[in-house]
């Protein structure tokens, strides 16, 4: 049966669809757009958080672009973003594996968010220990006879990148798997029962059934996880190399935090930086958009 | 079973095991350190504590002098009033954004979700100067209301992509048996987005309760101020009293890990229920 | 579901609600009674490393100014514990500019609160010529360390000093004396690092990646500063000389790395975390630290396996010698909102004033900043390292840290840890300072 929707429902719904938004859009006016804008404008001086604050152009911009580890930076964001398919690859076989009650798997999914409910701190302290070099990770090694990997990880930028990627990977490993695990309540059992009946093995059954149906969540994960790779995981980089040797592993959101810290207070180079992460993110977010826009059209 | 298929599942369960244990470790490190005096954790933080001599006067100490449940008290109000509040913004909003038509919904919705870029270190100043004029610094409502700023973006980009999944269908029967705006938001929107709404209270749970850049500096009166904030002040750069702040991580992760097991259940539960009405 | 749900929540706030309300009616106070809220560091400088697990009202400070209550009346004291000491300066800072920072704060002394001059009041006419006599360390707390420039706040009253600290086994073993015979000269240090590394021991252990823990560092910058004074340094930080020509800078940060190709540092010292734990286990001769680590080397080690030295001097004629790097490198600034400076700053010349000082020395060990308290009056028993300290520190030169501007620090921090292991030759890291310094 079809409606014909009156002009006056219509515009009911649109009536209550912006009152709906307006306490948020209030909200968020001053919360965040407010500062925000003035965040954006303060990339334009010499800020200092106090009372100097002259116009300065894009001196800022020039000198994150030609004088600062900015181009380091960069990549080590990019590279940081590795973590973002394993932890969604690693995720997801966790949440297919607890969603078909394998062994023990009250027990697993009672565990697996842990991570999430630790400090930063200690987790960084820990995975600094793990990886030193006189550390378990090296003891092991030596035991199986790869000695010859049993370096200084954190020594050098391309394996401190690893050990960070490591760490953001398996930290979050269970927030992903919990929100595809709520993602998959909407698909009926019926459809994965009937797969396996047809002789569908674990990756066809993941990947054919269970991934197309979860799509947005997927989606939804990868966002989340890009932006926090972003802007979140100062504490980690923190605790673990402290954007070091040098600057080899600081990210932008990293020197965004240091330079807030630091005595010379040269915010408007922070809030420059800040700018061009949002950017930055805003690109990637809109490309992964389209790239899952595509993918869907194939099904 | 044939051979193949044991070996796998056996190996899958070795795998999830080490993920579980390597999961765990750091609860246990925490635990076993608090229980170690300051000088056998300096000495060594890998060991297991002396068994006689455990130091359960930390415990004590954290319950007593510390005050750690008054701490909680207030990291509790800020968590609770914090969830309640962006559930009841975000849920209307992203029952709009994915249901509703009106003028400038998807410009609306952009700007929204992509103030979520901005770490929120950026924008703590202004934020201080605008709760100082309104008399808020050090009140427990200028965290809650920057955390509302900060997280229902991100709330309303996952509950609006839950919603979009809820079938008109369902909503013009509800409208046609007469239901108004609150009714089918009451009976079809927020039963079918259960999961969803779950995962909002769990998340936004943990990470107000475990944050510490934002009630540092809003919230520094030694009586409303947060557990974790209370307890960075426990180590500094030259001495600390580690196994003291271990303690006290310990007894603050309990409550966190409270909220997880009771509502991870409803994620998985809601199979069904939603949609068979 | 979600009925009972929100009703639960209702409740919880509700009841929340209530016992925040009762908790925040406030004390209304008469127009003449004066309130005061200080800032204090959770420790390091009045408080205690063991302190906090004491009920609030038996911490030294919490005492100090209930002292000072009863003393004046009509005033109260608001104690604030500080939860990270850096993260203090930025909250200061902003509070400052929104007119509400703290009467007083335990801020960093030098360029730390330096940067802060336009939310810091000048209390130069409020400080009694009594304390300016009798306390050392005044230039730390003037602007720009220039005699006459605004002073904006008191150093604390506790000094801080840097040294090497020894496992007297281990020398022992190696078969040196450090107490009869210490190293003096870079010759004589290296020569017994590499006794001890010959007797199959690991010489030395330092964490230099931590980024904050890098006591090596204040050695290395001892060396520095040691061969031309201060002076010529502050010149190249202003601008008006090149850090790529200073070859006491070269030389220092040459000796520096040495000592690591030399072999007589950890391998893994420029991202260790674990340097520490090693010599409190016992397992390496000697790791640069200060007074703040000597109470839990001495638990750890025993009291009498615990030894420190001075740091070698690099060179006969430096103009500087047997000191370290030390002063008092915390401070408490007056905010210029402060509604009652003169009261605030009678509050800080009675912590720093001699009866305050040996109260507090009852609670911690301390080096005073005060010219006129002997080692009797502290009880410092002669050989031991308290008394140690206690003599040296009354020949230091101040923090380098806290004495070059924010971008030349933060870069030389930064850096170092490659300048250490080879990766960056000293050069290129004079060359970097000299594009920081001005920014």
């Amino acid at each position: 049966m079809t409606f014909s929707w009156s002009a006056n429902f219509r515009k009911k719904k649109a009536l209550q669809g912006i009152l709906s938004v307006l306490p948020v859009i209030f909200v968020m006016l001053f919360i965040r757009f407010y500062p925000i804008g003035e965040a954006i404008y303060r990339s334009f001086t010499n800020w200092d958080g106090l009372y100097k604050n002259d116009w300065v152009g894009i001196k800022n911009y020039i000198e994150i672009f030609t004088d600062s580890p900015f181009w380091t930076l960069l990549r080590n964001s990019f590279v940081l973003l590795i973590s973002v398919p394993l932890q969604i690859f690693i995720g997801l076989m966790v949440a297919v594996l607890l969603y078909e009650e394998v062994a023990g798997w009250k027990f697993f999914r009672a565990i697996v968010y842990v991570p999430q409910i630790i400090s930063a701190v200690i987790i960084g302290y820990l995975f600094r220990i793990a990886f030193g070099l006189d550390g378990p990770i090296n003891g092991v090694l030596r035991d199986i006879g790869l000695e010859f990997l049993s370096i200084e990880w954190l020594g050098n930028s391309g394996t401190a990148l690893f050990v960070l990627v490591f760490c953001l990977t398996w930290f979050s490993i269970g927030w992903q798997a919990i929100i595809i695990l709520a993602g998959m309540t909407k698909i009926p059992p019926s459809i994965i029962e009937s797969a396996s009946l047809d002789g569908a093995n674990f990756w066809q059954r993941t990947f054919l059934v269970i991934v197309p149906m979860v799509a947005r969540t997927i989606e939804y994960g990868a966002i989340m996880a890009i932006v926090w790779t972003f802007t979140g995981t100062f504490a980690f980089i923190y605790s673990i190399t402290y954007g070091g040797p040098g600057y080899e592993t600081s990210t932008i959101d990293y020197m965004i935090y240091t330079k807030f810290y630091q005595a010379s207070a040269d915010y408007g180079f922070a809030t420059g930086l800040a700018v061009i992460l949002l950017i930055i993110i805003l690109i990637l977010t809109f490309a992964e958009m389209v790239f899952t826009n595509k993918v869907s059209d194939w099904e | 079973m044939n051979k193949r298929q044991i070996m796998t599942k056996v190996l899958i369960f070795l795998a999830l095991s080490i993920l579980a244990i390597s999961n765990i470790y750091p609860l246990l490190f925490v635990f076993m350190n608090s229980l170690k005096d300051r000088t056998e954790y300096l000495k060594n933080p890998f060991n297991l504590p002396n068994f006689k001599q455990l130091a359960w006067g930390n415990y004590e100490t954290m319950i007593s002098q510390f005050q750690i449940f008054r701490l909680f008290g207030n990291t509790l109000f800020i968590s609770l009033v914090t969830i309640f509040f962006l559930l009841a913004l975000g849920i209307v909003a992203s029952y709009a954004f994915a249901k509703l038509k009106f003028i400038g919904k998807n410009v609306i919705y952009f700007l929204i979700i992509s103030s979520m870029f901005v770490p929120v270190q950026v924008t703590i100043i202004p934020l201080y100067m605008l709760f100082s004029k309104l008399h808020l610094v050090d009140t427990h409502w200028a965290v809650i209301l920057t955390y509302l700023g900060v997280f229902l973006s991100e709330a309303i980009l996952l509950m609006t992509a839950t919603f979009r999944g809820i079938p008109d269908e369902i909503i013009e029967a509800a409208e046609l048996d007469g239901a108004g705006y609150f009714d089918i938001l009451r009976h079809v929107i927020i039963p079918m987005g259960r999961p969803a709404i779950i995962l909002c209270v769990i998340y936004y749970f943990i990470v107000t309760w475990n944050d510490l850049f934002t009630p540092m500096i809003l919230l520094t009166n030694m009586d409303s101020r947060t557990v974790m904030v209370a307890l960075a002040s426990l180590i500094s750069r030259y001495s600390g009293d580690p196994t003291f702040q271990f303690a006290g991580l310990f007894l603050a992760a309990i409550p966190a890990i409270l909220v997880y097991a009771i509502f991870q259940k409803y994620i998985i539960k809601g199979i069904g229920e939603g949609s068979t009405r | 579901m979600k009925n009972k749900f929100q009703v639960f929540v209702s409740a919880i706030v509700i009841i929340a609600s209530l016992l925040l309300a009762t908790g925040c009616a406030g004390t209304s106070q008469g127009d003449d009674a004066v309130k005061l809220t200080v800032w204090v560091n959770g420790r390091d400088s009045f408080i205690g490393p063991s302190e906090q697990k004491l009920a609030q009202d038996q911490w030294y400070i919490s005492q100090a100014f209930k002292r000072f209550e009863a003393a004046n009346p009509g005033t109260t004291v608001e104690l604030v514990v500080q939860s990270d000491a850096l993260q203090a300066h930025q909250t200061f800072r902003t509070a400052g500019l929104a007119g509400n920072a703290p009467d007083s704060a335990n801020l960093w002394a030098g360029q730390f609160i330096f940067a802060l001059r336009e939310v810091t009041q000048d209390i130069t006419q409020y400080v009694p010529k009594e304390d300016l006599e009798q306390i050392n360390g005044w230039d730390t707390v003037t602007l720009d360390f220039k005699p006459g420039s605004p002073i904006i706040g008191y150093p604390v009253p506790n000094n801080q000093v840097c040294f090497f600290l020894y496992n007297k086994e281990i020398i022992k073993a190696a078969g040196l004396d450090f107490e009869a015979n210490p190293p003096r000269t870079m010759e004589e240090f290296m020569a017994a690092l590499e006794t001890i590394k010959n007797a199959g021991y690991q010489p030395m252990a330092a964490d230099e990646g931590q980024g904050y823990t890098y006591n090596f560092f204040y050695i290395a910058s001892y060396w520095w500063v040691q061969q031309n004074g201060l002076e010529p340094i502050l010149a190249e930080d202003a601008g008006q000389a090149n850090f790529a020509d200073d070859q006491a800078l070269l030389t220092a940060l040459n000796a520096y790395q040495d000592l690591y190709t030399k072999g007589y540092l950890n391998q893994d010292a420029a991202t260790s975390a674990d340097s520490w734990n090693k010599f409190l286990a016992g397992e390496v001769a000697m790791i640069p630290n200060g007074s703040f680590g000597v109470k839990d080397a001495q638990d750890a080690l025993g009291i009498e396996n615990v030894g420190a030295i001075l740091p070698p001097n690099i060179s006969s004629d430096a103009k500087i010698k047997d000191s370290l790097i030390g002063g008092p490198g915390q401070s408490m600034v007056v905010a210029k909102n402060s509604k009652n400076p003169e009261m605030m700053v009678k509050l800080l010349s009675f912590l720093n004033s001699k009866e305050e000082v040996l109260k507090l020395s009852e609670f911690q060990t301390i080096v005073p900043v005060r010219k006129d308290i002997s080692a009797e009056e502290l009880k410092l028993q002669p050989g031991t390292i308290a008394a140690q300290m206690f003599e040296w520190s009354q020949n230091y030169v101040f923090w380098v840290d806290n004495s070059l501007s924010p971008a030349v620090v933060d870069d030389f921090n930064k850096l170092l840890p490659l300048v250490l292991t080879g990766k960056m030759t000293p050069e290129e890291l004079a060359a970097q300072l000299d594009k920081d310094k001005g920014k």
